[in-house]
């Protein structure tokens, strides 16, 4: 199927389920609200190998957040409610804790919770406080620029899903990457989703396992356009480079939301900048869960 | 809203205790039976049909006309639907609540709010002694809910309180927040002599104090976002009715430092 110039390939991403959960960061200004965020976002683009994947949701007027502050939603998916609980504890312990004038507060509410304000509120060493209205109790934490305020629970999913994606083709590597940047920019304005790799896009694409021993994952041969000729190669002659948009989403609906977004960008702008095919990437459909088949998902 | 109307016929002889004028309560027995609840405090043992006329159909509402501060424990151990109260109400009302909503028009007497651990208590006018306090037998005074009187407040608000958050439109007595393990308590016009005095944790917010124990150390002014969380919480609350936002920067005071020293006053101004 061929739209705008576009070739659409008849296949699927396949996705899994995950663990996600949330925190809203605040700040006196959103310059450091955002620094705080990006500070706990860091190195949390595959759960393989960074232990969770972590990125900004969104950012929320002051009148959005708990203290009236400018924020950022950052949300954090991880293989199990356990495994993104102590990821969340030692990025928000290491990350946001030390972030100059940062509050920190639940950013998915759900029936199930995780700590929060747990584990850090101890940095208090005794002279912490708790202040409880209703049902949240916060914490007050003395820190030098005076106090570190957190939530101490925040509320965690167990239908999320990670890795959604869109594998996208072109014959232009800098028209392609603007094109898969403004795909990013799309997928940003779509709620409870986020897209944990540098700048939201990833370059080296894996696939499962490698020749060498110990080797979970390796690079994506069949994608890679320097080695047409030598393997069986997925990628067409006209081809230089293929970028990838991963998506995690705090649900199923989420992450379709989110590429349909994306399949729509790069329909109404890939042609001009060299994208020549949009694909996606699967195991066969034995691995994940989700499936998200493109051709259900064009505008 | 839909329920049961308490008109008052005559002024009391004897205090009466209401306690099991519940909107729950009374929509769970016939009105018959409504109309024989003991309210008496003396051996004439005086029943509801004996004081009151009693009108409307059971709902989630019970209103109470003209009512006196001899009318004692209304809206006691509520946990769901509204008791209004035209008038003044007795000692006790809203005590040991734990959901729901006491909506008094007039004053309150002491003890208002004493035990309750949830639910909300709207006081037009003012309150007296030991407002979220605590009775012989209770561990602590407030645990959770809010209480908002319009008002002054007497003497020893929040005394053992460690939940919740008493809010005083007007000024607060002497002795406020003694004792006090935890919760908040903000007043418009000031505290009276000696507030926080046995304090270990918990907030007291106000402009002014007229005598500081001396057991308090000034920890300087700070801007504390708990405040700002605080107001949010009031905005949420009280909607159109909820206190101006607190000042960003408040003069603090730790305490009691007799005892473990983990509370607060908050000067706003």
């Amino acid at each position: 199927m061929k739209i705008n110039g576009i070739e659409i390939d008849d296949t699927f991403a396949e996705a899994f389920g995950m663990a996600g959960t949330g925190v809203i960061v605040t700040a006196d200004t959103m310059k450091w609200a955002r620094i705080a965020a990006v500070t706990m976002s860091g190195f949390g683009t595959s759960v393989i190998g960074c232990g969770a994947e972590v990125g900004i949701d969104c950012e929320l007027k002051p009148e959005e957040t708990p203290d009236g502050r400018p924020g950022v939603r950052v949300l954090l998916f991880g293989f199990s409610p356990d495994s993104a609980a102590q990821q969340l504890k030692t990025r928000v312990g290491q990350c946001i804790l030390t972030s100059p004038g940062s509050a920190c507060y639940a950013g998915v509410q759900a029936e199930k919770r995780i700590g929060l304000g747990q584990g850090p509120r101890y940095f208090g060493d005794g002279f912490q406080t708790a202040k409880r209205l209703d049902k949240t109790r916060y914490w007050r934490v003395p820190v030098m620029d005076g106090e570190f305020v957190i939530e101490e629970t925040t509320g965690i999913v167990t239908d999320a899903v990670g890795g959604g994606n869109l594998l996208i083709l072109g014959n232009e590597r800098a028209g392609l990457l603007e094109a898969t940047e403004a795909v990013v920019d799309a997928i940003a304005k779509v709620p409870d989703t986020i897209t944990p790799f540098p700048g939201g896009i990833v370059r080296s694409g894996s696939k499962v396992g490698s020749k060498y021993k110990g080797a979970i994952a390796s690079t994506n041969d069949a994608f890679c356009p320097t080695l047409r000729g030598r393997v069986k190669s997925e990628v067409g002659p006209d081809t230089i480079a293929v970028l990838e948009v991963v998506i995690d989403g705090l649900s199923s609906k989420a992450v379709a939301d989110a590429m349909r977004a994306g399949l729509k960008t790069i329909l109404e702008v890939g042609a001009s900048k060299g994208v020549t095919r949009v694909t996606a990437g699967n195991y066969g459909g034995k691995l994940g869960q989700h499936h998200y088949k493109l051709r259900e998902l064009l505008p | 809203m839909s329920g049961l109307t308490f008109r008052l016929t005559s002024a009391p002889v004897e205090r009466l205790d209401l306690s099991q004028l519940t909107p729950k309560h009374v929509a769970s027995i016939p009105l018959a039976e409504v109309l024989k609840l003991n309210v008496g405090t003396t051996k004439s043992a005086l029943k509801v049909g004996d004081v009151f006329a009693v009108s409307g159909k059971p709902g989630d509402v019970i209103t109470i006309e003209g009512s006196t501060d001899k009318l004692d424990f209304i809206g006691a151990h509520l946990d769901e639907g509204t008791v209004i109260v035209e008038g003044d109400a007795g000692v006790g009302a809203g005590r040991a609540m734990r959901g729901g909503r006491v909506d008094i028009r007039g004053d309150a007497g002491a003890l208002l709010g004493s035990a309750i651990s949830g639910g909300e208590i709207f006081v037009k006018g003012s309150a007296g002694a030991q407002v979220g306090g605590l009775t012989p037998g209770d561990k602590f005074g407030m645990t959770g809910g809010l209480i908002v009187i319009d008002g002054h407040a007497g003497d020893r608000a929040g005394d053992r309180m460690r939940r919740g958050t008493i809010y005083i439109r007007g000024k607060c007595g002497s002795y406020a927040g003694s004792r006090m393990v935890g919760g908040t308590i903000w007043t418009e016009l000031g505290f009276g002599a000696d507030p926080g005095m046995l304090l270990r944790r918990g907030t007291l917010i106000g402009p002014s104090v007229e005598r500081l124990p001396p057991t308090f150390a000034d920890s300087g002014r700070h801007d504390l976002v708990v405040l700002r969380i605080l107001s949010r919480y009031m905005q949420q609350k009280l909607g159109a009715r909820a206190p101006k936002p607190l000042p960003g920067i408040v003069r603090k005071y730790a305490g009691d430092l007799a005892t473990v020293g983990k509370g607060e006053i908050l000067l706003t101004s």
